[in-house]
Order: structure tokens, then sequence, then C-alpha cells
């Protein structure tokens, strides 16, 4: 334990003494890892690695110490076990659109894995593909789309997010009301252990024996292995789609619509709010929907499936966003009139781009009985702290995102904006929410996880963790709190 | 090693000191439930005192509008059904053998039934659970809302690890709307062209809750909108010497097969991550030892 961890004392993020003492080490690693990947697809410099010191969550810049890049899965076997040698921690990497500062590589090794890309394998009869972790998610369903079949959790940053950064974050999606997470889409998986171990994780489809490894490994954000490649379900298109955008008078309405739907029992694809804040970002922005500028909050209701017995559940919905005080449900009248009203759903978070330059964004989950009452406590507590709270979120399920655009260059405002989300979130747990319900915890969310869990909970957290990488190599200081861990604790100099 | 005395624990509190105290003196525990699973049980260390959980029982909380519920383990899953039938939803766990096991049991075991290919499987009906560790340390796995990936999955893990990581005390559960029409028909099966039918409306948009084979003939299970099931009925009438059948068939036919609830062929804890995992959570091996076919000597 002491040797292991006096190499992570010389090649970690908080404990580097000088730039000299560890850079003789940096090279001759660097220079192993250019004869697996070619020199190429190894950064070093500081210019080179500036574009990877962020991700998707602006406010966080962390800078890796090196970036590798393998291009087959052979390589990214021999990088995993040359880190394991050289006793290098690291961060893998998709995207870099993940939402948590969960792919921050924190002066450590970076492993990208876009190179990654191939789509192994499409089986249209047994309605699955196997994928490299690369994959962007939009392009598995383009693929699959000759055959009738698409794959179903879509993150609003599908069209640049990577099936492996999916996997590592159980990504979610607007219609994972209806078909569920990421974990549910994954029937298998072939991961490097931190160990070097290559190993193959399946779901068993009869008698579901064995520990539910997969379970356990997705969402794991990358810090129980690299996945070489996964196997996921596809699924076929509904017969029948109906988009509609009802229309809302004040935020209240919508969040009772919204649990009106969700208690009458009618499982909507795909149920978002979005409220005025949004709406004006969106209608400002090149993604403009349409959506109606003098609304309190929008709801976008989809509801699919065969044809029969569609027309009753759209029906339903119409009557309940009527009865909660819908001034108008407009139906997407075409494929084309259903993409814009996705569009500006989906590019919401980019809109926000032109109100501020920075953007807090979080992702609390609360009992869906509960929407309105918390969503006036938000606005409450935003008001108290004199900042703008915009809410577009997975509605359905409960699944809020407050995002709060801001100038970050500003402390005083910076400081108001943290005080702020912190109230919200403490509330959503008290209230008996979550922290997050697909974003993850990465760095971001760290700080709310002893609110949420027990010590005997997150120590529980932590020995999962070991039972996959011991070493704790594998996206090191993410998901738990360091501290809330007993055995590394325990080990010899972890308090020095 | 000492053994155990037999244990009927009041609170997750008690159960917590009893494994302690297992784990203190290396002394193993057969964990029962409402004792449905009496064929795997053997397999069990006979030297395991009892560790009896069904006084753990009731449902704890409930909102139908959230569509979540949470029970301690204990409950049966017929107590569960009726609590929710009477607000029109249900937990679809429908799983092999009956509705007389406890939910510790049935999640512990993750057994499925034959309607868990279209409704999910305990894997999925799951979002919390509180368990106690083979070191009985008490854990808070997952939550009560519907989405969740706060932390590394616990949940997922426990479920179906047969009682060997910990010992389940309570469940956290997402409910459905309980369809507005739910009907059964039998079917004449009469060769391939006849299977190849049956399966093309497995896969197509009118799939049905469960296809089963039932004395040579198909047992269709429909659930939906009257609408939806009106033009599924269309299509089981297609099919060939359609008969409706009472719902009760069902409940005769997961009682029927006895091969979710044999004995186990081989060991599933083979592999050196799953016994990296157990090490974890049960380093002195005390619980249910040898029920998933590793030894236990």
């Amino acid at each position: 334990m002491n040797g292991t961890k006096g190499r992570i004392e010389r090649f970690g993020p908080s404990c580097v003494n000088s730039a000299t003492s560890y850079f003789p080490f940096v090279t001759s690693l660097a220079s192993e890892l250019s004869q697996i990947v070619g020199a190429r697809h190894v950064l070093q410099r500081p210019t080179e690695l500036l574009v990877y010191q962020s991700d998707a969550l602006p406010g966080y810049h962390k800078r890796p110490r090196l970036a590798v890049f393998p291009g087959t899965r052979d390589e990214a076997i021999a990088v995993v076990r040359a880190l394991h040698r050289a006793q290098a921690p690291y961060v893998p990497r998709g995207a870099g659109t993940g939402l948590s500062g969960g792919a921050l590589a924190d002066d450590v090794v970076l492993i990208g894995m876009q190179r990654m890309r191939r789509i192994i394998a499409v089986d249209p009869v047994r309605r699955a593909a196997t994928v490299e972790p690369g994959v962007v998610n939009a392009n598995l369903t383009k693929a699959a789309t000759p055959f009738g079949l698409h794959y179903a959790p879509d993150p609003s940053s599908q069209s640049a997010c990577t099936i492996g950064g999916n996997v590592a974050e159980n990504a979610g999606g607007p219609h994972c009301l209806k078909y569920g997470v990421t974990l549910n889409h994954v029937l298998a998986a072939t991961v490097v252990l931190p160990g070097g171990d290559v190993v193959q994780l399946e779901r068993h489809s009869e008698s579901e024996t064995g520990y539910d490894l997969i379970g356990a490994y997705v969402g794991s954000e990358g810090c129980f292995g690299v996945t070489l490649d996964v196997t996921v379900k596809l699924t076929p298109n509904p017969e029948g789609i109906c988009t509609m955008l009802a229309d809302f008078t004040s935020v209240d309405d919508a969040a009772r619509a919204t649990s009106a739907i969700v208690a009458a029992g009618i499982l909507p694809a795909a149920l978002e709010l979005l409220d005025h804040g949004t709406i004006e970002a969106v209608e400002s922005s090149i993604y403009a929907a349409g959506y109606p500028r003098d609304a309190a909050a929008v709801l976008l209701i989809e509801v699919d499936g065969a044809l029969a017995g569609l027309d009753d559940d759209v029906t339903a919905v119409q009557r309940l966003c009527r009865e909660c005080g819908a001034r108008e449900i407009r139906t997407a009248t075409d494929a084309t009139d259903r993409a814009r009203l996705w569009q500006g759903r989906k590019k919401a978070f980019g809109a926000m781009g032109r109100v501020a330059p920075h953007l807090a964004v979080q992702d609390a989950v609360v009992p869906r009985t509960k929407l309105a009452t918390i969503l006036a406590r938000n606005a409450e507590i935003a008001a108290r702290h004199r900042i703008t709270v915009c809410n577009v979120f997975h509605a359905g399920d409960g699944n809020l995102h407050p995002n709060v655009p801001y100038n970050g260059n500003d402390p005083d405002e910076a400081a108001r904006v943290h005080a702020a989300l912190r109230e919200i979130m403490e509330m959503c747990i008290a209230e008996g929410g979550t922290i997050t319900g697909e974003h993850g915890v990465g760095l971001d969310k760290l700080g709310f996880m002893e609110t949420l869990f027990t010590g005997d909970t997150l120590d529980a957290m932590c020995r999962l963790r070991t039972a996959w990488d011991p070493e704790r190599r594998a996206n090191p200081g993410k998901v738990v709190p360091m501290h809330s861990c007993r055995e590394w604790l325990a080990a010899p100099g972890a308090h020095t | 090693m000492t053994a155990l005395t037999n244990a009927r624990p009041a609170t997750t509190a008690d159960l917590g000191g009893i494994l302690r105290d297992a784990h203190d003196r290396h002394a193993r525990v057969r964990i029962a439930g409402r004792g449905t699973w009496p064929a795997r049980s053997a397999a069990i260390a006979p030297d395991a005192a009892v560790l009896d959980v069904s006084a753990l029982d009731g449902i704890l909380e409930y909102v139908p509008g959230d569509l979540t519920l949470t029970a301690r383990a204990g409950t049966t899953i017929a107590e569960l059904d009726a609590a929710t039938a009477a607000h029109g939803q249900w937990c679809p766990l429908l799983p092999w053998g009956g509705d007389d096991g406890s939910l510790g049991a049935t999640f512990s075991t993750a057994t499925y039934g034959p309607c868990s290919a279209a409704l999910g499987s305990p894997r999925d009906h799951a979002i919390g659970l509180e368990f106690v560790d083979g070191t009985g340390a008490i854990v808070r796995a997952g939550g009560r809302v519907v989405k969740n990936v706060a932390g590394f999955d616990l949940t997922r893990l426990l479920v179906g690890s047969w009682g060997t990581l910990g010992v389940i005390t309570e469940v956290s559960v997402r409910l459905r709307a309980r369809p507005v029409v739910d009907e059964t028909w039998s079917v004449a099966i009469d060769g391939e062209a006849s299977r190849a039918r049956l399966e093309a409306f497995r896969r197509g948009p009118l799939a049905p809750l469960s296809i089963e084979e039932l004395d040579g003939r198909a047992l269709i299970r429909l659930g939906g909108n009257s609408a939806l099931v009106a033009a599924a009925r269309a299509i089981v009438k297609t099919l060939g010497d359609a008969e409706p059948r009472d719902a009760a068939v069902w409940t005769a036919f997961r009682a029927s097969d006895p091969k979710p609830r044999g004995p186990l062929g081989g060991n599933t804890l083979s592999d050196a991550l799953s016994q990296r995992v157990k090490k974890q959570f049960d380093p002195r091996h005390i619980l249910n030892p040898g029920i998933m076919g590793e030894a236990c000597a």
C-alpha cells in the first residue's frame, strides 16, 4: 500500500511538489504509450491539452498531465496495462459532453476513447447492436434506422456524446420516461479493469443468476474500468407518434398537469417542461422552435406506440392539460414540425449561452406529486439570492434541471449562485429526492453525497469500487468523497 | 467458529447487531423469509443458524400519485398487490411460484415470471433498498424516486445476489398503472407456420404481456387500453382456435413451473470479480454459504 501511495503522490492531483520531480517519469510513460498508439495519439504539450481541460459543465478547468487516444481494443488494453505498471491514475473520456465534471483529469492521464468508433454489428433479429465506446449516440440510431429500429436513450447531447460515456454515466434523456435509462438497454460489455484484466459482463437473460455486475458497472462514472465494447438493445420504432405542446400561464399549472398525467397512469414517451426563461432563451436563438414567448411554461408531451389505442392516450393527456389550465395545445403536424419542437428542447442548454457567459446546471429528482411545490420554492430561493433560474427538465420523471445563467467573473454573483443551488439541492433531498437523475456525481455533486447517504452507505460504495479498482487509480477523486472510505482512511500514511 | 442460535429480529438495528456478532464469531446464517425456497435453501451449509426476517414486514410508504412504494422485506407479494390494486396500480412481479413469497426473497433471488420480458424483471422494478451486509453495516442504497444515478449502484448489485452480499430489509419499487383491460386467450399451436405467426405477434407493435406454452397450446395475456386490446384481440382471433381463458390460469401456470426454483447448476460465483465483490460485503462468507453453488466447507 505504501509503495502504491508513494507513486500516486508523485503523479496525482493535489500532492504534486514540483514540476521537475515527476517529469522524467511522465516522459518515460509518454514514450511507452507512444509505442502503443503512435506518437500522434499522445498529447503532452499544455497548448494541445487545453481542449481537454473542460467538459460540458462550465466553471471547471483541470488540465490532464498527458492524454492518450487508443484506436483499437488491443491498444486500449495495452494502455491500461501500461498505466497499471506505472501505477498512474487516469480518467477515461468520451466526447466530453458530461455535465458533472466527471471526465476532468486533474494532472493525471486522460484516456480519450473517441477514436474507437466502429459499429461492430447490428443484429435486427436479436434487436441488438455491438459498438465500440466512441460511437456517437445518434450514429447508432442512424445505423439502426434501415431496420426500423433505434437506440432509445436520447441525452440532449446525442449528436455528440458517445455510447461509452453514456454507459459510464448511465445517461438518460427525454424518452427514458417510457423506455428506460441506459442501464435498461445494455445487454453486455467488455471492460478492461484498472488492473489490466479483461472481463466480459453479460446480462443473464433467462435465469438471472450471478451478481448483476453489468448493473453495477453502468453508471460507475469511469471508476470501475474502461469499456472496450458494448452490446445494447435496439428498440422498434413506434407505429404512431403524437407530439403536443401545451401552453400554460403559470409554472404551477404545468407542474400540476404533469402530476395529473403521471397519476392517471398514462406513460408518455416523453413529458418535458420548459419555463419562461428557457423559452425566451430558445426563441431568441437559432434553435427557435415556435414556443409561445408569452407562456409561463410549456409542456412538450410525446405519446407513442401502436396506432390502436394511441388516440385514447392523446385525448386523455389533452383533457388533463386543459383541466389544469392549459391555454392552448398544439399538435405537431408532421415529422419536420415534430423535429422543430424537439430541437428547441434539446438545444436549450446551448441557447442559454446567449444569456450569460456561464451556466450552472443541476440535476435533482423529486417525487412527482411535489413538482409544483418544489418549483415554487426554487423560485423563492432564486429570488432571495437575486439569481435567475431557468427550468427545462424531464417533468414526467420528476427530474429537475434548474439552470442558472450567470457571470462567473463576478465573484459576488458566483457566490450567490452557488449558495442558491446548494439550498435548492438540500431542499430536494429533504423532500425525498436525489441529487442526480442522469448527469452523474462527478466532481460537481461530490459535496452533496454526505447529505444524501449515510456514512455506512458511502463506505459500501467505496468497497464496491475497491472490488473493481483496488488501487483507486480509475477516475480518482470522483463520485464518493475519499474521506468516506474507511479502508482508505485506515491505509498507512493516508492522513499525511 | 461458534454457531449462532436461530433468531427473528424485529428491527433492522437488531438484525445489524446479530450480523455484527455473527461476523465477529465467524458464525454462518441461512436467511429465511416466508419459506418459499426449500430446494435452494438445502444447498446452504447445514451448520448455518436460521435468520428469520419475516417479522420485518409491512408497507412503509405508498404515494399513489408518485407511483412508488416502500415496504419491509418480509411483506408478501400478495400484500403489495392488494395495496396497489386499490389504486389501479401494480408492481408487475408476477413471479414463477406464486404471490406467497416475501419481497425480500423475490428481490434477493431476482425471480422473474411470464410477464417479465414485457413488463420488466425485479432488477428493473427496484429503485432502492436497505440491507445489512455480512459485517453488520446497515446500507441504504438508491432512493425512492424513479430516476437516480447518485453514487455506485448497490441496488442492482444486491438484487439477484441471493442474500450472499447482504440481507435485504426494505425495498422501494416503481409501480405502473394496471392495464385497463387485462385478458387471457388460449390458441392452438399447429406446426411451424403457427409458431412463426406467434413470434411475429410477439415482436409486433401490439405485443402481448406474455405468450407461454401450456399443454400444447399458447397462453396469451393481453393488456392495455380498450382500443389497444381490441386490436390485439383481433390478431389473436386469426391465430387459430382462440378461446378466452380465466385470469386464474396464470396463477396455476406460475405455480406449475418448478424450473426457476430447482437446484442451481454449477458455481455462479466462480469469476474473480464476483469473488472480490463478495469479499467486500461478506468477508467471512457467513451469509447463505453455498446457495450460489460456491464451496462452503
